[in-house]
């Protein structure tokens, strides 16, 4: 019997990005597939390919055996695959129960919306997730004033609620919390026990050893490997997916605790309170790489926005000695801190305009009037070649950039501002591996001048092996801190899942 | 994202601060003319306000679907046009009937002609309307190069004296508008519409037909700018090929008041009936107030602005309050 | 999707010249006459002139982003228009007062503008909107329908009559007022910062840009900008009448979109907007040469920018 989907030698091209070169999969019914592939290994891509939402250059589909093409999401959908949607698929306007049944309103006769039942089988969903969700969550909320994890319930039961033959979870657990993540793995067991397909993408391997029955690895946009997970280990399976940083890419050498504590204090902050963070008390030296760890969305990136004065905040922070209340970003910049934030697209690059303007926005002021457009664009073709920016031109649009090499300039912005605290956002995101290693070298020399860096990574293998010290946050607080000896990936795995280690606050 | 009471109050019911504006219209405007409530006067009122109304009521919903529609002014320009000069101060009523469908079908067909430039070749809403209004307007004053034509009297007189039951006709208009609205809302297609423009993107990935929902906006738009057009010349009785200039801008301002905010997604047809109405009440009372002629044009203009400004003003100051 | 290797505005100078040569063919063309055909380049060149400079307060509000646009610049242009007749009132003296009170008076109502805008978060369209309103009814307060005054034999002279090689006046001050233009555009920080918060606000404002300020200034240049068009046209047409400015209102969003800025802000150059006013001044003296009744030169004109704007005015689509 053939499997109920296989996926044939696909390929996908983005402009100058070759996303997907060569991928296959095969799942079946009853049984949850782990796609798994390092950042920008063309997981996203080859999930969108199967639910319709891109086309394919080459390659083909083959549902029950047969060739089928999918000229949009609804034909997919059709089809029986319902997708998770990593960037969520919801619209802010509308309520809960009219997101979910969105296009598969039931109707009573003569064509209106029979709200009743459309409530009622709202909640009947939402009754899947109950306990794990805010009490005055009904169908009626509309969705705009949802937390983060609740909006990835609601596209988990907007994806189920179809009653789906193939069910895509595409990072469908990066926001929950591990109560709800154990409750979505037991729904998948019923759902598994109903004859559904799961395939099942994340980056957390402990939960990819909990919930898969095979596995498919992706490389660079190429299956390399599939089988059973009864017949592979964790580490096999790392070696897959990154041959050449097996054994870790990232060599820093760890200032020790007490060599720490005779630095300068360049930050220090107290009972940091914003609408997210509650109570934020934290020092760094100076030259020390301080990470930050912890699931995502506890806090960390509202913690960044707020000592660089993007987000209002309470609380007392000193910078070099002196108290200082950045209330907008500029004021920090001249303080000589400066923020790689986290969305690289949405909020570190002008995308329409040129690698040379990309990285003098923050310092055009320096050129006087008119601007000294020669003395500017030597700086930047310097930062340019000091980063190793793989270009064609610096009058070239950014966009035109690989996800490393933007990223390059948006570091490189900064850097001409020899700034003295740098705080970076998740920055090796979508961020090739060559690149990464260009970055922790560059991390590296950069503390050792000196510079006093903040670093946030959800990627724990980097955060262990650049940091001096990791601050783990949970739910808007520093949960716990570890340095020296429990400056180990088990211990912020535990930390980070809110399991007591290395040393409590 | 906290969401404090006023937001969570103004989505849920987008006309409020229309409602709020429109009883303090009305009880200004009741004091300065005491016999607003007899239907001779209500109906005098009514009848000027009915084709702004019914413009606006069009243009919110392309608002809602995400669009905005600059050229609804032109639209009612052609269909006046069309009609002073094919009917005629003494033309039959079956001539009449005939044109008012033909103006009818004029009216969807320069929406769909928006609609295919914006949804299908997806050129921005604004300029695309502008561009069109352009020709809209030239078609208008080519039929009607000067003002003239009409419609018989026994037409205008329907349209100006049909009173029943106390309420004017304008009013049972209104009430056959808010009922199909009440029926489009429980529709598919109005849930679509509200995901459309909220995000376009998400309704795609779930299966809307957007170019499909936003084609149809534009299409509503123009027969209701039709239907404007028909009202304004059974109101003026005669043709004028500029007649329709005011109602863009005026259509945009009363949905706006009426809680349909420019970004798309959200709003109703109630608030921009309301919002329409709160407009014709503002220009009664600075008439009635006796304020000076050469001032009134200013006055009507900075309690608009300031009507606009409000929702901002109270946002910016409960943030500064928190 | 963008395969054009000629750039907008250039396209926009190569229709403008082959629709001026074009135009020689016509009855009542200049033919193959040299002579006459440089006088009517010239006198083109020189009624675009205001156009182009109203336009030109439009550029930058579009280039800024966040759905920029002004929808008050008519009414400005009107308002200031009628003051510096006012003011002016026939004598020499009074030119610079005039300019500096129509500068400042501009410049007042865009601040209101930018204010609205970027304080109380009313959109631009909205705010711009109200705002002509609010001018408009200013102007019959101010006016009581009737206007005296007069410009003063200076201003004619300079704007509106040959002054160097037979070059009229309004053409020099264009040129003037382009460099003036391009240095703000691309030599200043501020023009980088405009480009900046156009392609994205929240980018630039986490890269130290002051989006509030600078949305606030460029809403205050565009209004300080159409007061210097008012200023001009005044001193062109030597009269008056209180609907001065409203047909330039449409033409100088028109004007912006021809020559290739982006509509959604973040890339443009006041270049292409000239471009664009020569386009679109070409256009309108070709119907009327060709004695078109209004109806048909308002049908050609939307036509003309609807074919303009679907050339590359496009927006992505959702499949990829």
């Amino acid at each position: 019997m053939p499997p109920l989907l296989a996926v044939r030698n696909v390929a996908k091209r983005y402009g100058a990005v070759q996303a997907l070169i060569d991928a296959s999969l095969d799942v079946d019914a009853g049984e949850t597939l782990a796609l798994i592939g390092a950042n920008g290994s063309g997981k996203s891509t080859l999930s969108k390919v199967i639910n319709g939402v891109v086309a394919p250059d080459r390659g083909q589909l083959l549902l029950d055996g047969r060739a089928v093409r999918f000229d949009s999401p609804h034909a997919a959908k059709d089809a029986g695959i319902s997708t998770v949607f990593q960037e969520l698929s919801l619209v802010p306007q509308l309520t809960v129960a009219e997101n979910i049944w969105l296009t598969r309103e039931p109707l009573r006769r003569g064509g209106l919306i029979d709200r009743r039942t459309e409530r009622r089988r709202t909640e009947e969903l939402l009754s899947l997730f109950a306990g794990t969700l805010r009490a005055d969550l009904t169908p009626d909320t509309p969705v705009f004033a949802l937390l983060p994890d609740e909006r990835q319930i609601v596209e988990i039961l907007k994806a189920i609620s179809v009653n789906p033959r193939l069910l895509i979870l595409d990072e469908a657990t990066a926001s929950l919390d591990s109560r709800q993540v154990q409750r979505l793995f037991e729904l998948i067991g019923q759902w598994k026990a109903q004859g559904t397909a799961i395939i099942f993408i994340s980056h957390r391997m402990t939960e990819i050893e909990q919930i898969a029955d095979r596995y498919s690895v992706l490389r660079n946009g190429q299956t390399v490997g599939a089988g059973s997970m009864k017949e592979t280990t964790a580490s096999d399976l790392v070696t897959l997916m990154a041959p050449e940083t097996a054994g870790g890419a990232v060599e820093r050498r760890r200032a020790s605790p007490d060599a720490l504590a005779t630095r300068r204090v360049v930050l220090q902050i107290e009972d940091l309170r914003t609408s997210v963070l509650r109570g934020v008390s934290m020092q760094v030296h100076e030259g020390e790489l301080l990470g930050i760890g912890g699931l995502k969305g506890q806090g960390q990136r509202d913690l960044l926005l707020a000592i660089f004065g993007g987000v209002p905040w309470s609380g007392r922070m000193t910078l070099d000695g002196k108290p200082v209340h950045f209330t907008h970003p500029r004021q920090a910049m001249n303080h000589g801190v400066a923020l790689v934030p986290g969305d690289r697209a949405g909020e570190g690059l002008l995308s329409i305009r040129s690698i040379l303007e990309n990285l003098l926005v923050p310092s055009w002021r320096n050129y006087g009037f008119p601007l000294r457009m020669k003395r500017a664009r030597q700086d930047a073709a310097a930062i340019a070649a000091r980063l190793e920016v793989k270009m064609a031109s610096l009058d070239a649009p950014v966009s035109s950039l690989s996800g490393g090499n933007a990223q390059k300039v948006v570091i490189g912005k900064w850097l001409l501002r020899n700034p003295r605290l740098l705080l970076l956002d998740d920055p090796t995101k979508g961020v090739d591996i060559a690149t990464k290693a260009e970055f922790y070298r560059l991390l590296t020399r950069l503390c050792e001048e000196g510079t006093t860096v903040i670093l946030y990574s959800s990627d724990d293998e980097e955060l262990i092996g650049l940091s001096d010290r990791v601050l783990v946050m949970h739910d808007g607080r520093i949960s716990s801190e570890l340095a020296g000896a429990a400056l180990t990936t088990a211990n912020l795995v535990a930390a980070s899942l809110g399991v007591s280690a290395g040393v409590a606050l | 994202m906290k969401q404090s009471r006023w937001q969570q109050a103004t989505y849920r019911h987008p006309y409020l601060f229309a409602l709020l504006l429109l009883v303090a219209a009305f009880i200004a405007n009741a004091l300065l003319q005491p016999n607003l409530l007899e239907p001779t006067t209500l109906n005098r009122n009514m009848r000027v306000f009915l084709p702004l109304i019914l413009v606006a009521v069009g243009q919110a919903i392309v608002m809602i679907g995400g669009g905005i529609d600059i050229s609804v002014g032109s639209i009612v320009s052609v269909v006046n046009a069309i009609l002073a000069t094919q009917i005629g101060l003494s033309g039959d009523l079956s001539t009449a009937g005939v044109m008012m469908g033909v103006a009818l079908l004029v009216g969807m067909g320069a929406g769909a002609l928006n609609g295919l430039f914006i949804a299908y070749l997806r050129l921005q809403p604004i300029i695309t309307t502008f561009a069109t209004s352009f020709i809209y307007a030239g078609l208008a004053l080519f039929i009607l190069p000067n003002p003239g034509g009409g419609a018989p009297s026994r037409l205008t007189a329907f349209y100006r004296e049909t009173i029943i039951l106390w309420l004017p006709l304008a009013f049972y208009v209104i009430a056959l508008i808010l009922l199909i609205w009440a029926v489009v809302r429980r529709t598919r297609y109005g849930r679509y519409l509200y995901a459309v423009g909220g995000k376009a993107d998400a309704a795609y990935e779930t299966g809307v037909p957007v170019r499909a929902v936003q084609f149809s906006t534009y299409v509503i738009s123009g027969l209701m700018a039709a239907l404007g057009g028909i009202a304004m010349t059974l109101l003026t009785g005669s043709g004028n090929a500029q007649v329709g200039d005011p109602l863009t801008l005026s259509s945009i301002t009363a949905a706006v008041i009426g809680g349909t905010p420019l970004s798309g997604g959200a709003g109703g047809v109630a608030g921009p009936i309301m919002g329409a109405i709160i407009l014709g009440l503002i220009r009664n009372i600075i008439s009635f107030a006796n304020v000076a002629t050469w001032w009134q044009t200013f006055v009507n203009a900075a309690i608009i602005v300031l009507a606009l400004a409000m929702p901002g003003i109270i946002n910016l100051v409960r943030r500064r309050t928190r | 999707m963008k395969r054009l290797t000629i750039s907008p505005p250039l396209a926009a100078v190569l229709l403008a010249i082959v629709l001026f040569l074009l135009s020689g063919f016509l009855p009542n063309g200049f033919g193959g006459n040299l002579d006459v055909a440089t006088a009517q380049a010239v006198n083109i060149v020189r009624l675009s002139v205001f156009l182009g400079i109203i336009a030109a307060g439009q550029t930058l509000v579009i280039i800024s982003g966040g759905e920029g646009i002004d929808l008050s610049t008519g009414a400005v242009v009107t308002l200031t228009a009628i003051l510096t007749y006012t003011i002016v009132n026939g004598r020499n003296e009074q030119v610079l007062p005039a300019l500096l009170a129509v500068l400042a008076v501009g410049g007042l109502i865009g601040l209101v503008n930018g204010a609205g805008i970027a304080f109380l978060a009313i959109s631009p369209l909205v705010m711009t909107l109200g705002m002509a309103g609010v001018v408009s009814g200013l102007i019959l307060v101010i006016t009581q329908g009737n206007v005296s005054g007069a410009v003063a034999p200076i201003m004619t002279q300079l704007i509106a009559r040959p002054v160097l090689l037979g070059i009229p006046g309004a053409i020099l001050i264009w040129a003037v007022f382009a460099a003036f233009m391009w240095l703000l555009l691309e030599r200043t920080a501020f023009g980088k910062n405009l480009f900046a918060i156009g392609a994205n606000r929240t980018a630039a404002r986490l890269s130290g840009v002051n989006v509030t300020g600078m949305v606030i200034g460029t809403y205050m240049l565009s209004g300080m900008l159409a007061g210097l068009g008012g200023f001009l046209v005044v001193g062109n047409t030597g009269v008056v009448h209180i609907r001065i400015g409203d047909p330039f209102l449409f033409p100088s969003i028109a004007a912006v979109a021809v020559g290739g800025t982006l509509l959604t802000g973040g890339k443009g150059s006041y270049f292409g907007t000239m471009a664009g006013a020569l386009v679109l001044t070409l256009v309108t003296s070709l119907l009327t040469t060709m004695q078109m009744q209004e109806s048909v030169r308002r049908m050609v004109l939307g036509a003309t920018l609807l074919a303009m704007i679907a050339i590359y005015g496009r927006q992505r689509g959702f499949r990829q």
